[in-house]
């Protein structure tokens, strides 16, 4: 991945001395070893700060969403899960795909900065779970690529459901147990909504508090309504990049959620994964006329 | 000092509770904060909790008063207050320094803040000292010595196989006598503290950010943040709050919860003006209030060098590299 | 829902220990008080007369100060209070939210919470003796008023009064009472009304407040302006053109405020509170501040 680094930065640099683009977005070291950080970078001296390692794991895609009213063109480098996050933000209409350079990278499987804490430098960093269940960590839609376009990680032959099985398993009260233990815990800090692509609303709910819809109040029925709210806004557009839960201070497992609505989403509508294809509908944003409907 | 096998601090603290209601650090769920003590619950003796003990004192939703709006008709009703005497276990130099930031928010320049005010008084604190800081802890550079914190009333040693217990107020005293026969005197010397791997150097910046309101920086620095809220909720000395209402038919209760700055909501104005409209507004004024206002209003800085705004943000905003690049502006 | 943490489901019926109604040691807890009267200004701006339940003066405001005003279940905001008479102060509130659009809605005998004074008021001791021009635009002469109507029951300690006052329309002009009745009155009081855009029935001056000032051409005194931003913004230059010193150029600001006493950090400019330390500045200490308002 050095080596990649060097490429990248000779890229970064190359689009803006040709002003290809206004700004390069792209990864840069953090204070630790297993910390890396986006950067965003406009002078080609300041390329030299861009990196490619294994704790490259900061989706940059929703990024983009503030610079989409900027003159010219923002460049991005991205990953598979960057992409298919990129793809949906495409599919929403929330982003000019004329305005973005994007430049693919195939991802190796980002390390966890947990465990590399405390497991220490030199010892063997296991990969983050998300990112030993991805089936896309190859760059999916880009103008370029950079490296070789081949899978450089090892692929499981479908997505694992069984988390999902279990809690299904589980009493209702069991399940309610279960629900308040992880949602007691939410701060409402909003981190996970703040870094979770399919989360683009230009104005959220939870930020209309003197609606009176929802409220402030720090409790497990207003964290839950939050939670389950922002897990069923997001179906059908989640790409499963798991950056909520990681972003999650109080470590609440956000994606059990999620995965629960993609597999109830492929048994409903049809096997479908969120920004795989960016000219696919969204199993949730339209209609076909044979759809089910039990209920009318 | 006054020492006790570390095999013993349940027999310690179930005497306490006798006296007190203890509150301890505690590891749950791949998080960790102080909660209530129990016979049995397992102290975290490892590095500090990932939520601050700051709830304690100002808890992130509180009521303040019920209320009752029948017809045209108004009536305000006092809650009943939570009493007796409180005991904290194990708070960390770090969170110490946050205690006396949020005294003088919360009791100085005119108003005092009762609800507050109450949680502080009826609580003894017994400090624990660290020895090995944690890989996102700075307090060292702020001044503040990471085995006696400033401000505790027992100051408690972590030395291995024992524990260490001074007491440093009368409060903290009547600790110790309480527990007379637990504790043995022995000498011992404390362990030199550990190599801090963060040392900001922050000496200037305050006054240097009086003229940086304008600088270029603020835009770069803000580039990465989400506006979430993690920052400030983990933070120590973060203590801005909203006030709001849960209204059930006639009867309704006002309480405050915490509020982040972070939020664009926070300063928006009911005519639709805000005057922190964008990101940049927003982290400049987190970072000057910790780093410039708050040390202008209360000569203090709002940090005490906890490390959990580093450890908890998702895109590694580090307000040691911020302290760094604001002396390295021209 | 329940606000509190516990997420039980008992019954969160509280013991009525009724607050006292008059004096409370909790800054952030309200008084019982009662609307008295209700003058409608303009098509969506209301001054609402407050006094306790015994029909008393809920707090002594000076000029300038503030007041949080609350409807329990709707919510809680500051307003600065526009006139005390000897049982009552007045508020003058523009429905513009959530509870300015409900307060819209009440009638004279509703019962409010309400607490302050809070802020610093109007420099009375600087201002007086002195020729003073106040300016104002739309429901900014609000605050303003507070200060007028003092000099006007302090008529002998002040020297003359001038007003410069700019609604859109009309019909958006406040206190009308004010304006066309009463203060024409006051023996040394000279006033200046304009709207925006001509219109049937105004044969007064038409254009807008900065470019009246500037055509107005007052020698340079204390001036107490208030008004939306885009009037002081243009009104500023006008005053320093005419030889406004920086310190006799006051001005009451406006922020987003929850509790009024300096803790729940929104309302900063910098290292001060709008709530506290405001909200009257004079130009001379703005310009130590950061212009984020």
């Amino acid at each position: 991945m050095e080596d990649l680094t060097l490429v990248l930065r000779r890229t970064a640099k190359e689009i803006l001395e040709k002003g290809e683009a206004q700004m390069v977005i792209g990864w840069e070291k953090g204070a630790f070893w297993y910390s890396s950080t986006s950067a965003f970078i406009s002078k080609p001296e300041d390329t030299e700060r861009l990196i490619w390692d294994e704790y490259c794991v900061n989706n940059l895609a929703k990024y983009l969403l503030d610079y989409r009213h900027k003159e010219g063109k923002v460049a991005v480098f991205v990953k598979g899960c960057d992409s298919r996050a990129l793809n949906v933000l495409l599919q929403d209409k929330q982003l000019k795909r004329e305005k973005i350079l994007i430049i693919g990278l195939a991802c190796p499987g980002m390390k966890d900065e947990v465990e590399a804490r405390k497991l220490g430098r030199g010892s063997s960093i296991p990969l983050y779970k998300k990112c030993r269940e991805c089936r896309y960590p190859n760059a999916l839609n880009y103008d370029f690529f950079i490296g070789e376009d081949k899978v450089i990680k090892e692929i499981p032959a479908q997505d694992d459901f069984s988390e999902v099985q279990a809690l299904e398993s589980l009493s209702p009260d069991e399940k309610y147990n279960k629900f308040v233990a992880n949602y007691e815990r939410c701060l409402r800090c909003y981190a996970c909504r703040n870094i979770c692509p399919a989360c683009n609303c230009r104005e959220c709910i939870f930020d209309r508090t003197a609606s009176g819809w929802s409220s402030k109040a720090n409790n497990v029925s207003e964290n839950m309504f939050f939670a389950l709210t922002r897990a069923l806004h997001v179906a059908g557009r989640c790409v499963g990049c798991g950056e909520c839960e990681r972003a999650c201070p109080v470590n609440i497992p956000i994606m059990l959620l999620n995965k629960k609505i993609i597999q109830d989403i492929n048994a409903l509508f049809g096997e479908y994964e969120a920004g795989t294809d960016v000219t696919a509908k969204l199993p949730l944003g339209g209609f076909e006329f044979t759809d089910p409907e039990e209920f009318m | 000092m006054l020492v006790a096998q570390k095999a013993k601090l349940r027999e310690i603290l179930n005497a306490l509770s006798e006296e007190y209601q203890v509150a301890v650090p505690v590891q749950r769920e791949g998080t960790s904060a102080f909660e209530l003590y129990r016979d049995g619950i397992e102290v975290m003796f490892n590095g500090n909790t990932s939520i601050s003990p700051k709830g304690m004192f100002f808890p992130q939703t509180e009521k303040m008063y019920g209320f009752k709006t029948v017809k045209n008709t108004t009536e305000f009703v006092s809650l009943p207050v939570e009493q007796g005497k409180r005991l904290l276990f194990g708070v960390r130099s770090c969170d110490m320094k946050s205690l006396d930031c949020l005294d003088q928010v919360f009791l100085t320049k005119g108003y005092i803040d009762e609800f507050y005010k109450q949680k502080r008084e009826r609580t003894v604190i017994v400090a624990l000292g660290c020895n090995e800081p944690g890989e996102t802890c700075f307090c060292a550079s702020l001044g503040l010595d990471p085995q006696k914190a400033a401000g505790a009333d027992v100051h408690a040693y972590d030395l291995g196989e024992v524990i260490g217990f001074e007491a440093v107020t009368e409060a903290g005293q009547k600790v110790l006598d309480l527990l007379k026969n637990h504790l043995r005197e022995q000498q011992f010397a404390l362990p030199p503290v550990g190599e801090f791997y963060l040392k900001p150097e922050v000496a200037g910046v305050p006054e240097k950010l009086k003229g940086m309101f304008e600088s270029p920086l603020w835009e770069e620095i803000a580039r990465k943040c989400l506006n979430c809220g993690a920052c400030t909720y983990v933070c120590p000395t973060c203590h801005c709050f909203d006030i709001s209402q849960d209204v059930r038919g006639e009867k309704g209760i006002k309480y405050r919860c915490w509020d982040s700055c972070m939020f664009g909501e926070y300063t928006q104005m009911a005519g639709g003006h805000n005057p922190r409209p964008t990101k940049k507004e927003r982290v400049r004024n987190r970072f000057m209030h910790k780093l410039n206002y708050f040390p202008e209003r209360y000569n203090m800085l709002l940090c005490t060098g906890c490390g959990r705004c580093l450890d908890v943000c998702p895109v590694k905003m580090d307000i040691t590299s911020i302290i760094q690049q604001i002396k390295e502006a021209k | 829902m329940c606000a509190c943490n516990c997420d039980c489901n008992h019954d969160h019926d509280y013991d009525h220990n009724s607050v006292s109604s008059t004096v409370t040691s909790n800054p952030l807890i309200p008084m019982r008080a009662k609307v008295i009267n209700i003058v409608q200004e303009t098509v969506d701006t209301k001054t609402f007369y407050i006094s306790t339940l015994d029909g008393e003066k809920p707090f002594d405001p000076q000029p300038g100060q503030l007041g949080m005003l609350s409807l329990p279940d709707i919510g809680e905001a500051m307003f600065s209070v526009t006139n005390k008479g000897e049982k009552h102060i007045e508020m003058a509130i523009k429905a513009v939210g959530e509870l300015t659009n409900a307060l819209h809605e009440i009638e004279v005998g509703q019962e409010v919470g309400i607490r302050g004074p809070y802020g610093n008021g109007f420099p009375l001791d600087y201002c007086r003796g002195k020729d003073l021009l106040f300016i104002g635009g739309g429901i900014g002469l609000a605050p303003v008023r507070s200060l007028i109507m003092h000099c006007i029951r302090n008529r002998e300690d002040y020297g003359k009064l001038t007003v410069v006052y700019g609604a859109r329309s009309k019909g958006d002009l406040c206190f009308k009472e004010d304006l066309f009745e009463n203060w024409p009155k006051v023996p040394n009081m000279e006033l200046f009304i304009t709207i925006d855009k001509e219109e049937e029935g105004w044969d007064g001056h038409v254009g807008f407040v900065p470019s009246y000032v500037e055509e107005l051409a007052f020698k340079p005194q204390v001036t107490v302006l208030c008004g939306p931003p885009v009037m002081i913004k243009f009104t500023l230059p006008v005053l320093q053109k005419m030889g406004f010193a920086e310190k006799d150029i006051i001005t009451t600001l406006e922020m987003r405020m929850k509790c009024g006493v300096g803790k729940c950090g929104r309302c900063n400019i910098g290292s001060k509170y709008v709530c506290l330390d405001g909200p009257v500045f004079t130009m001379e200490e703005l310009k130590d501040l950061p212009p984020e308002y």
